[in-house]
């Protein structure tokens, strides 16, 4: 290292290139969302209402929710498969226990402590055993979805239109639909999180360079629990909400659910090894694969072609990023 | 004839530290001292337990026996914090630095200022007083605000002292600190280190550069193979007698063991 590479850092154009940087893939996707929404406000009549947008951000409710847990536990180069099965357990027991007479605030309590449970146990095999993340959660997977499976034999069980919880998944404050407004309310408290307090600094920090902080005296085993324990509450709200809207828990609910809140996650910029987050660029991704899903119908495209664009999306996103890093290549090694 | 009895006037004094890693014995009964606002210069060849020893002094490793007196006070360490809350900061080989996370962030890292009864970090003064603590200590980097990992290896070592130096360690423990540096660089870490320890600070300098440990150590202890071989004075060595200690050329009987 010479003298004169001190410098790169000392202007302002170079504070400049670092910041851009570190935020190029949370502008790539802000931006493919707006071409998006651009191009379906043109191309599909009804797409740009302010009652489409609204049910656009509803029906991506559960995707953003357990996205934001999601970069927490992707921020610490964890993953989380389990996020699927957790919202098919959730609304099934949801229903169930209702059915069986259950008071609804009693059963919401219940089922939030149940995903918070499977959290902890994915986050004390992963963090305090050592076991990798993508095993644990994995076998976690398989094993909520059995017990749904098991717990409804297969079919779905209808809950009471008139109990209040059914309003989570269908009611609407001023309009705007419940699920929108916890989800944005959600993402904001994900945001503060992450980038204004210690244990956001320490969830990155883990990501960064977890012996580090280790050696700083932070509970680093602590914070690697929460981020599950977040996944699993935010994956259990999440089956609330999808089983309270369609009035009905089932087993199957939630099926590749998993892939889509990583995809989110990853579409935003939200580095898989670890370290890198943002929760814009989270918000931006699961916008992004809701456009995608919501203009697609609306043009009478076959929902078939949603995933197909959804991940040739993700692959070209993936793909521009390196590139653009390659171009920060001074500031990202 | 390096077995040490506390006294009042040391620092910190290990005596027969022992750390087996498997088949590996990485400290055999171990002994150190160092006095208040001493600097000592810790030497010997790769793998004679030099990191190990300090990183069982900073709390990281556990040792399997052995006793750490420190300002006359029987302790030991089950985590880095309980090492740090009596005021032994280590910088560390492998620069433990988070490359995402900027310079403010880092010379805070663990224990940020924060606001909201503790909820939020205090981001605005966190930046200020890295400022204010960069500048104190002479160290050039113009923005607090830019992830380390764009730094320059002499800025990222100058962080990383940073951030042990300003939180007022009685003990800071360097290992390998002028490394990667460039001779510039180089001064400004060895000023650094006589300026802490005229404040009372006791160092440890882990360092391969000889000539460096003359320049700003009181005292120079060899280890070799797991155990301290010799104690000299730093004013009266000559190069070629601690060159000799650290490969062990002359009379192993005594000084081993």
């Amino acid at each position: 290292m010479t003298v004169t590479s001190e410098r790169v850092v000392t202007t302002r154009s170079a504070r400049l290139t670092a910041h851009i940087g570190s935020h190029a893939q949370t502008i790539a996707i802000g931006a493919v969302l707006v071409l998006l929404l651009i191009f379906f406000s043109f191309s599909a009549d009804r797409f740009a209402s302010v009652g489409n947008l609204l049910n656009l951000i509803r029906q991506i409710s559960p995707t953003l929710i357990v996205a934001v847990a999601m970069t927490f536990v992707i921020s610490t180069a964890g993953i989380d498969l389990s996020v699927g099965s957790t919202v098919a357990l959730s609304g099934s027991l949801l229903a169930i226990v209702l059915q069986q007479g259950w008071d609804p605030t009693l059963a919401l309590i219940a089922i939030l402590a149940l995903g918070a449970a499977i959290g902890f146990v994915n986050g004390w095999f992963s963090s305090y055993q050592g076991i990798p993340a993508f095993i644990v959660t994995l076998a976690m997977l398989s094993i909520l979805r059995g017990t749904a499976l098991r717990a409804t034999e297969g079919y779905s069980t209808p809950i009471d239109g008139e109990l209040w919880i059914v309003q989570l998944g269908q009611g609407r404050i001023a309009g705007v639909p419940v699920p929108a407004i916890l989800a944005v309310v959600i993402a904001l408290l994900g945001w503060l999180v992450l980038t204004r307090t210690p244990f956001g600094r320490y969830v990155v920090g883990l990501g960064s360079n977890g012996e580090s902080l280790r050696r700083t005296g932070v509970n680093t085993r602590r914070v690697g629990l929460t981020v599950y324990v977040l996944a699993g509450l935010a994956a259990a709200l999440a089956g609330v909400l999808i089983a309270t809207r369609l009035s009905s828990g089932s087993s199957n609910a939630g099926t590749g659910f998993e892939l889509e809140v990583i995809t989110a996650v990853v579409l935003g910029g939200t580095s898989l090894f670890g370290g890198r987050a943002s929760m814009l660029g989270t918000i931006f991704g699961a916008l992004t694969l809701g456009v995608i899903a919501n203009g697609l119908v609306l043009l009478h495209v076959s929902p078939f072609y949603v995933q197909i664009v959804q991940g040739s999306i993700l692959l070209l996103a993936i793909f521009a990023n390196n590139k653009m890093w390659a171009r920060f290549g001074a500031v990202r090694k | 004839m390096t077995d040490y009895e506390a006294t009042g006037a040391d620092r910190v004094v290990m005596r027969d530290i022992r750390k087996r890693y498997g088949m590996v014995d990485a400290l055999r009964g171990a002994n150190l001292r160092v006095g208040a606002g001493e600097v000592v210069g810790l030497v010997g060849d790769n793998a004679a337990g030099k990191s190990t020893l300090m990183k069982v002094l900073a709390g990281t490793v556990v040792p399997d026996s052995g006793q750490i007196v420190f300002d006359g006070r029987q302790v030991s360490f089950a985590t880095p914090r309980d090492a740090r809350e009596l005021g032994i900061e280590m910088v560390y080989q492998d620069l433990a630095l988070c490359d995402d996370i900027d310079v403010a962030g880092n010379l805070f890292l663990g224990r940020e200022p924060r606001r909201a009864g503790g909820l939020l970090l205090d981001i605005k003064r966190m930046h200020e007083d890295a400022r204010r603590q960069l500048d104190a200590l002479n160290i050039r980097i113009p923005l607090t605000d830019i992830p380390v990992g764009g730094l320059s290896g002499g800025q990222r070592q100058a962080v990383a002292i940073a951030r042990a130096v300003t939180f007022g360690p009685k003990l800071l423990i360097l290992d390998e600190p002028t490394a990667a540096l460039a001779v510039a660089e180089v001064e400004t870490v060895l000023e650094l280190i006589k300026t802490v320890s005229s404040q009372g600070v006791s160092v440890i300098l882990i360092t391969h550069r000889l000539q460096d440990l003359f320049r700003v150590c009181d005292r120079l202890c060899v280890m070799y193979e797991g155990t301290l071989r010799a104690d000299l004075d730093a004013r009266t060595t000559s190069l070629e007698r601690l060159v000799s200690e650290i490969v062990a050329h002359d009379q192993p009987e005594g000084a081993r063991s």
